[in-house]
């Protein structure tokens, strides 16, 4: 059994660097049980002892309010946490020290480190690590995390702990709440100690000061006591008398009694330091939060990672594209045709591609976003937009997933992970699948471009995108009234100094966010396209007449000996015909026809069009990803979607505007359609993995499909009532 | 100064260092006017006008 250390500081204080360098590339992330708090776990070896490191949500507190404190409460109470490596930034000493008050009546043997001990020196801090060690009780290291200095020294002396060499360096030491709270706490303690399965299960001073302060999970865990009653009725005595005594109610008290206890330590062990207004940080925020520069800087900012993001990922995400297609209609060409083939090449290498065209994108947009919380600049961004943001009932670290989802609504979800609170982050990931993302533009530019002039249709593409971020400020404000009626949780965030972060921690948070994705997003993503192949193809690939039938028609056209171009040609109207054929005739055709009447009163309003089913296999194919539905469309129509040179319109919507019954205004309501009937696959994976329930990925489909449906019934009866058609 | 919030608020404001007699300094606003930021115990903290409400200050030079 290796002996396991759990990490735990405030956030920025360095922790995950730490954690970086202890274990190198040997550990592994998933999510805490039950929580979507994400869970990293690694391993090293030293000096012939191994160990295992957990890193734990950064939190200021252990009062377990927070979805993160709560993970992290529990996991160090656990008894499977054998020492407690408690993480300090140096240069905010004080702050820092209030967590380790917590710790340190957990009871459990304790490492301190004092992490960016650089930083605090060049501020001219200095520690008298001995008298800190004194004070603590425990083991006191300086560390230089992102230089790794300090780090092998850490790993000996955490090794010689595991040995039971050191263990004379840890001893309990308690903070000194003054005399009546401890007077107080006794009392409550007493009462605990009746109960002896609970004062097993944690320190009975650790559970009393929960108590006193009014913590939710000490609550719940002197709920399951049998004494709870005579634990409850102490606590409020306790807390009563105090309230009456001093003047001030209990959580205010012990408050101030940690603070004393790290004012008073910081007072014996520390320098202060010297005031330098003209620091580092202070002058980037002179200018980086300015009155009026701050908003301009963070434009220029959010449009220089949405282009490295989108527009130098699409690259590599072309390629991808491209090489599948290739293999795709390497291995039709290759492979009779027949219902496994089309299971390879119409199911499998278009679901595998569909999974890994997202990669380089999420990478890259997660490798900008972790760029700017080492930094230190989200919290700036966060602090310019906040006010806007909260009159959306939203956050201010909301803004960057809503523009980041006008790119592609997948990364975007995933980048709500730097919202602290679980409501916020929640309601967030609910509202960004209505961003207006750029596969649905290439629907719109299709719709629009048939059926509008060229400056309407711009309008209308326009329109589009202010629809979908309107819907989305409005739909946050709704969820926020409707579902979380409590109060929006508190902006209190720190802004932290600027830092230069370290490549490592970068890279490693890249790669770590693609290779989720993958693992977990992209058995979803996978299963759904197959699942809609399956829906589409069949039974009509199965079809051994049809088969046959196409295979005699091929040979005839070779057999003709053409010019190369138009044998060409000829194939591949042949191959079209009998896609089309095999789509009109599928299941989806079938579920269309049974669905149609529902959408009617929206693609069909004065019953005109014998063919509004086949706008639904288009949608239903829609659901892997938007952008297929227009490549849907051209099968169905049996028209090609690529546009001959010295004309306007591409074959296909050409098909669309003669045959296809729609007019302008029900192509507009399609378009409306399309921009909210339901996020996409890869989206609602990602909404299952974040959100951490199926219920939250239904739900947006769900809402998704009602919404949709009503506005483009809105702007069909709107339209009409107007006078369009 | 004293915290005259209560529920989470309260208690979250006194673990950032919000106790009786703390300094603060509010350095700026935010270039919208909201939240503000504020230097408490040597760092630096960003604050809605709604939850500094509550905050009850006096002006020390």
């Amino acid at each position: 059994m290796p002996l396991v250390v759990a990490l735990a500081g405030n956030p920025n204080c360095g922790k995950t660097t730490l954690f970086n360098a202890l274990t190198g590339a040997r550990h592994h992330v998933g999510n805490w049980p039950g929580v979507t708090v994400e869970r990293r776990s690694g391993t090293f070896e030293c000096d012939g002892v191994d160990l295992e490191v957990v890193d734990l949500p950064g939190t200021y507190s252990l009062a377990a309010r927070s979805e993160d404190e709560r993970v992290a409460a529990q996991a160090l109470a656990s008894p499977e946490v054998d020492l407690v490596l408690n993480v300090l930034d140096a240069s905010n000493l004080e702050r820092n020290l209030y967590l380790t008050t917590q710790l340190l009546e957990l009871g459990k043997p304790m490492v301190f480190v004092l992490n960016m001990i650089d930083d605090a020196e060049r501020r001219g801090i200095r520690v008298d690590q001995g008298a800190m060690e004194e004070l603590l009780g425990g083991p006191v290291l300086a560390t230089i995390g992102n230089r790794e200095e300090g780090i092998a020294a850490l790993k000996a002396l955490l090794a010689s702990l595991a040995r039971g060499e050191a263990a004379a360096r840890c001893r309990p030491v308690a903070v000194d709440y003054g005399h009546d709270v401890e007077g107080e706490l006794r009392k409550i303690e007493g009462e605990i100690r009746r109960d002896e399965t609970l004062a097993a299960t944690m320190p009975a001073r650790w559970l009393a000061l929960q108590l006193l302060e009014g913590s939710p999970a000490g609550r719940q865990a002197a709920e399951e006591s049998h004494a709870r009653e005579a634990i409850g009725q102490q606590v409020s005595r306790s807390a009563a008398f105090l309230e009456r005594h001093l003047g001030q109610d209990a959580s205010t008290l012990v408050a101030e009694g940690r603070y004393g206890f790290a004012h008073g330590l910081v007072k014996e062990v520390a320098t202060a330091p010297v005031e330098d207004r003209k620091s580092m940080t202070a002058r980037l925020d002179a200018i980086l939060t300015h009155r009026y520069l701050g908003i301009p800087i963070f434009i220029v900012i959010l449009g220089l990672v949405y282009s490295v993001s989108f527009i130098l990922g699409q690259i590599p995400q072309n390629w991808i594209a491209e090489g599948f297609k290739a293999l795709g209609s390497t291995a039709a060409r290759h492979l009779p045709p027949g219902e496994l083939t089309s299971l390879l090449v119409d199911g499998v290498i278009p679901g595998v591609s569909a999974v890994i065209v997202f990669v380089p994108v999420i990478m890259i947009l997660m490798g900008c976003i972790a760029f700017m919380e080492d930094t230190g600049y989200m919290a700036r961004a966060a602090f310019i937009m906040d006010r806007l943001m909260h009159v959306m009932g939203l956050h201010g670290k909301s803004f960057i997933p809503l523009i980041m989802g006008s790119g592609c609504n997948v990364p975007a979800i995933q980048a709500s992970r730097t919202i602290e609170s679980r409501q916020d982050r929640l309601i967030t990931i609910l509202v960004t699948p209505l961003v207006s993302c750029s596969a649905r533009l290439q629907v719109y530019i299709v719709i629009a471009g048939t059926f509008f002039t060229p400056f309407k249709a711009a309008m209308a593409i326009v329109a589009m995108h202010f629809l979908g971020l309107g819907l989305a400020v409005l739909m946050a404000r709704l969820l926020r009234s409707a579902m979380f009626s409590g109060p929006s949780s508190p902006f209190v965030m720190e802004l932290p100094p600027y830092r230069l972060p370290v490549l490592k921690s970068t890279v490693i948070h890249m790669w770590e966010k693609g290779s989720l994705f993958l693992t977990r997003a992209g058995t979803t993503i996978f299963a759904g396209a197959t699942l809609v192949w399956f829906l589409s193809r069949f039974p009509g690939t199965a079809n051994p007449q049809w088969t046959q039938e196409y295979v005699q028609q091929r040979q005839a056209v070779l057999a003709l000996h053409l010019p190369q171009a138009e044998a060409a040609g000829r194939l591949r109207a042949l191959k079209l015909a009998r896609e089309s054929r095999i789509v009109n005739s599928s299941f989806a055709a079938r579920i269309g026809k049974e669905v149609a009447p529902v959408l009617q009163p929206i693609l069909d309003p004065y019953h005109r069009r014998p063919e509004a089913w086949k706008d639904v296999i288009a949608l239903t194919a829609g659901f892997v990803a938007k952008e297929i539905v227009v490549s849907t469309m051209a099968v169905i129509h049996q028209a090609s979607n690529q546009t001959r040179p010295g004309e306007r319109l591409s074959p296909l919507q050409q098909a669309l505007k003669d045959h296809s019954g729609l007019t302008p205004l029900t192509a507009l309501a399609f378009m409306v359609f399309t921009l909210i009937y339901t996020p996409c696959l890869g989206t609602v994976a990602m909404i299952r993995r974040e959100a951490g329930s199926w219920g939250w990925a239904g739900f947006s489909i769900a809402y998704g499909l009602v919404l949709g449906w009503g506005l483009a019934w809105l702007t069909v009866v709107a339209g009409h009532w107007l006078g369009f058609a | 100064m004293r915290v005259q919030a209560h529920g989470s608020i309260r208690q979250r404001l006194l673990e950032m260092g919000f106790i009786r007699g703390a300094r603060l300094k509010v350095e700026k606003l935010a270039p919208l006017g909201d939240p503000m930021e504020l230097v408490i115990k040597g760092y630096h903290l960003s604050l809605r006008r709604e939850e500094s409400g509550c905050i009850l200050v006096q002006r020390v030079a």
